[in-house]
C-alpha cells in the first residue's frame, strides 16, 4: 500500500497510525464503524493539526491515542498505532497505565468540564506528579508551582488553592495544559482545546502550545475546526472527512495546493474577513452520517469535481501525490493546479 | 488573566475579578447564620399555622375529654382551668411569652410538660430517622455506583423497573408485610417495644428503618444513578483516567463526589418528609416516638402538645435542609450556599 512510504520518509516519526478502524460493537454481528482508515504519522516535536467537520471522527482518533475508547464502548477493530516499539491499538488496560499521562498527555476539549470540579488546582496537578514517583509533599508543591509558572499563570500561589470554577476559561485551560505536561510526555493530545474561549484567549493558548513544543520538545496533536488557527500554529495537517483521512501534508503545501476537493471546499468556506460583505460560502450538502457512507469516495456526492469512477468501489486510500503530501482523491493530480 | 477581555465593561470587570482571585468569597459562617435566621422564621410560621389549625378544627380538648354530654358549668370550669376561656389572640400571646421562657406548656390531658414529653419521646423518632438514613445511604451509594459503572446489559432496565415498584408501594403496606414476615414468620425482629439505650435500640429500629429504605432507596439511588451517568460523560473523568488516578481515589474523587450534591440535597428534603411519615411506622411498630404522641394529642385536641411537637418538627425540617445544603456545598464547591 502506498501509505507505507510515509514511514521511510523521516526517521523522526514518533507515532505511526496505519489503517486504523474504530467503531462500536453494537451486537455480536452489528458493527458501527466510526473511523475507517486513519493513516498518518506524528513526528517528533511537531504540531500536527487534525481538521474536519463535526462527526468526522477526530475525537475518536484522539481517544485511540490515550486509550479511552473503551469507556465510550468503542474499540479498535483493525490497524496499528506504532509508538516506541508498542502497538497502542493492542494495548491491554494494564499496559496503558504506563503510557497514559507519562508518555501521552491529554488536554480536554472543554475548559469548563475538563477539570475536576471538586479538587483544587494544586491537588489535581499534584496527583499527576505523585503518581509515578514517591515524592515529598514540599517537592510536589514546588513542582506544581513550576508548572503553573510555565503555563504563565500569574500568582500561582493563589491559583494553587482555588477550585476550577473560580478560574476564568483561559486560566482553566492553562491549568489543563499544565496537567497534561506534568509527567513530561512525548505527545500532548489536545482535542479542540479552545472551545468556548474568546478569540484573544484562544490565541494565547495556541501560543502556549507552541512554546511547549519548542521548549519541551513535545509533539502536539491539535484538533480544531478553525483552519486559520491551524495555519498559524501547525506544522503539518491531517484532513479528515467521514471517518477517513483525505489529505495529509505540510500546512504550507496544503494551503498552496490542496489535493483533495474537500480541503478546497474547507478552504473556501473560511470566513473572509478582509472583504466585508463577501458571501458566506458553505460546503454543499451535509457530511454523510456514520454508517451511511456512500460507495466509493465519501465526498463524491458533495464534490464539485466528481467523476464517474468516484462513486463506485471502495473508499480511495491515501496516495503520495507530491513528496510528503498525500491525498485520497482519485483525481488529485488534476486538482494540483486548481487552488485559488 | 493576561488576555484583554472583550465585551461590555461590566462583563470584563467580572471576568477580571474572577480571573485574578475567583468570586469574592463570602464567609461561610455568615451564610450559615443568615440561613439559620431564615430557618427560625420559617419554624415560627409553622408554629403559628399549627396554632390556628388545631383551633379551627371542630371540637376542643374539653369536649374531647369530658364527652359531648357534660354539664355546661363543668365544661366552663374546665375551660377556665385550662386557660381556654380567653379569646384566641390572648391565648396566642400567652403561648408566645411562654415560648420565650422555654415553656411549651403542659398537656391538657395528663398535665405532663410538653418539654418533658419531647425529651422522652423525641430521641426515639430521631434514632429512627438516623438509622433509616444510614441504611439508605449504605444501600444506595454502592448500588447506584455499581449499576452506573458495571455496564451489564439489561441491568439498568431491571434497576429502573424494581425502583419503580418500590416507589409505588405504600409504606404502611410494606411495614405490615415486613412486620409479618420478619416479626411473626421468621421471628428475627421484635414486633413491638423499645429499649432506649444505644446498641440495644437498634434491635427494635432496624425493621422500621428497612421499611423507610423501601421508599428512600429507589428515589435516592435513581437520582444518584443518573447523576453518576452525567458525571461519567464529563471530560474531567477522561482527564482522570489519562492522569492514571488510582481506582479508589478515582471512584471517590472523580465519580462519586462530583455526583453527590443533588442526592444529598434530596436526602435532606426526604428526611424532612420522613419526620412526618415516621408517625405511621411508630404506630405500626409500637415505638414510643413523638409521632405517636402527636396523633394522640390531635385526637384529644391537646393544644399545647400539638403546637409543641409541630414547632419542633418545623425546626427539624428546616435545619435538616440547611444541613443538607451545607454538606452538599462542602462535597462540591460548585454548589453555592445561598
Ligand atoms: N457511543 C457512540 N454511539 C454511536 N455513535 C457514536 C458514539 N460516539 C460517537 N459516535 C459518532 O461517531 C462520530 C464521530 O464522532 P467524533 O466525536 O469522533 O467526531 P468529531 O470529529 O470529534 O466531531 P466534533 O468536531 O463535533 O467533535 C459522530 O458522528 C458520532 O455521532
Ligand atoms: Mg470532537
Amino acid at each position: 500500500m502506498s501509505v507505507n512510504a510515509m514511514a521511510s520518509e523521516s526517521s523522526d516519526v514518533l507515532v505511526e497510525i496505519r489503517d486504523l478502524v474504530i467503531g462500536i460493537q453494537r451486537t455480536r454481528k452489528d458493527r458501527l464503524l466510526i473511523v475507517e482508515s486513519a493513516n498518518f504519522d506524528i513526528r517528533r516535536a511537531e504540531i500536527l493539526g487534525l481538521v474536519g467537520e463535526s462527526g468526522s471522527g477526530k475525537t475518536m482518533v484522539c481517544r485511540s491515542l490515550i486509550g479511552t475508547l473503551k469507556r465510550r464502548s468503542a474499540s479498535i477493530f483493525a490497524g496499528t498505532i506504532k509508538f516506541d516499539g508498542m502497538d497502542l491499538a493492542k494495548l491491554e488496560e494494564r499496559q496503558w497505565r504506563s503510557v497514559r499521562g507519562s508518555r501521552i498527555g491529554y488536554v480536554p476539549q472543554s475548559a469548563l468540564t475538563g477539570a475536576n470540579p471538586v479538587m483544587t488546582v494544586g491537588k489535581q496537578l499534584g496527583e499527576a506528579i505523585r503518581r509515578n514517583r514517591k515524592r515529598k509533599e514540599k517537592d510536589v508543591r514546588r513542582r506544581v508551582m513550576e508548572l503553573l509558572e510555565l503555563v504563565h499563570i500569574r500568582r500561582p500561589e493563589v491559583v494553587y488553592d482555588q477550585y476550577p470554577h473560580q478560574l476564568s476559561g483561559g486560566m482553566r485551560q492553562r491549568v489543563m495544559i499544565a496537567a497534561a505536561i506534568t509527567q513530561d510526555p512525548d505527545i500532548v493530545v489536545a482535542d479542540e482545546p479552545t472551545t468556548g474561549l474568546d478569540v484573544t484567549v484562544q490565541a494565547e493558548i495556541m501560543k502556549l502550545l507552541k512554546e511547549i513544543r519548542s521548549e519541551l520538545k513535545m509533539s502536539v496533536i491539535l484538533v480544531s475546526h478553525d483552519l486559520a488557527l491551524i495555519d498559524e500554529v501547525c506544522d503539518r495537517l491531517v484532513v479528515m472527512h467521514a471517518g477517513t483521512c483525505v489529505e495529509v501534508g505540510s500546512v504550507s503545501a496544503v494551503a498552496r495546493t490542496p489535493l483533495h476537493p474537500y480541503t478546497i471546499a474547507l478552504n473556501r468556506s473560511r470566513i473572509d474577513i478582509s472583504t466585508p460583505g463577501a458571501p458566506l460560502i458553505t460546503i454543499k450538502g451535509n457530511p454523510p452520517a456514520v454508517g451511511e457512507w456512500p460507495a466509493g469516495c465519501r465526498f463524491s456526492d458533495r464534490c464539485d469535481f466528481v467523476q464517474q469512477d468516484c462513486t463506485v468501489g471502495r473508499n480511495p486510500v491515501l496516495v503520495e501525490v507530491r513528496p510528503n503530501h498525500w491525498s485520497a482523491c482519485l483525481h488529485a493530480e488534476r486538482l494540483g493546479g486548481t487552488s485559488e | 488573566m493576561t488576555a484583554t477581555p472583550i465585551g461590555s465593561g461590566v462583563e470584563s470587570a467580572v471576568r477580571a475579578q474572577e480571573g485574578e482571585d475567583g468570586p469574592r468569597p463570602q464567609p461561610t459562617w455568615e451564610k450559615v447564620l443568615r440561613r439559620t435566621g431564615r430557618a427560625i422564621i420559617v419554624a415560627f410560621w409553622v408554629m403559628v399555622v399549627a396554632f390556628m389549625l388545631i383551633r379551627l378544627s371542630p371540637g376542643d380538648p374539653v369536649s374531647a375529654a369530658l364527652g359531648a354530654d357534660a354539664a355546661p358549668d363543668t365544661v366552663a370550669a374546665a375551660r377556665k382551668a385550662l386557660g381556654l376561656d380567653v379569646d384566641p389572640l390572648t391565648q396566642f400571646w400567652n403561648y408566645l411569652t411562654g415560648l420565650f421562657r422555654g415553656d411549651l406548656g403542659a398537656s391538657l390531658i395528663s398535665g405532663v410538660p410538653v418539654t418533658e414529653m419531647l425529651r422522652t419521646n423525641m430521641p426515639v423518632t430521631l434514632w429512627l430517622i438516623f438509622t433509616s438514613v444510614t441504611m439508605t445511604l449504605v444501600i444506595s451509594l454502592p448500588l447506584a455506583m455499581f449499576i452506573a459503572m458495571a455496564r451489564i446489559p439489561g441491568l439498568p432496565y431491571l434497576f429502573r423497573t424494581l425502583t419503580a415498584i418500590g416507589l409505588a408501594l405504600p409504606s404502611f403496606l410494606v411495614a405490615l408485610i415486613l412486620l409479618y414476615q420478619f416479626g411473626l414468620i421468621w421471628q428475627v425482629a421484635p414486633i413491638f417495644g423499645y429499649d432506649p439505650t444505644f446498641p440495644a435500640n437498634l434491635q427494635y429500629l432496624w425493621l422500621p428503618s428497612l421499611v423507610n429504605c423501601v421508599v428512600l432507596v429507589p428515589v435516592l439511588s435513581r437520582v444518584l444513578y443518573s447523576s453518576i451517568l452525567d458525571t461519567l460523560e464529563e471530560e474531567f473523568v477522561e482527564t482522570g483516567v489519562v492522569r492514571g488516578v488510582r481506582w479508589n481515589r478515582f471512584y471517590w474523587l472523580y465519580v462519586l463526589r462530583p455526583s453527590l450534591a443533588p442526592t444529598v440535597v434530596l436526602l435532606s428534603y426526604m428526611m424532612g418528609v420522613m419526620v412526618g411519615s415516621t408517625v405511621i411506622l411508630e404506630i405500626i411498630f409500637a415505638l414510643p416516638g413523638i409521632g405517636r404522641e402527636l396523633v394522640t394529642a390531635v385526637t384529644m385536641r391537646d393544644y399545647p402538645v400539638v403546637q409543641g411537637i409541630i414547632l419542633v418538627f418545623g425546626i427539624l425540617v428546616v435545619f435538616l435542609s440547611l444541613i443538607g445544603d451545607i454538606v452538599a456545598s462542602l462535597l462540591d464547591p460548585r454548589v453555592r450556599l445561598t
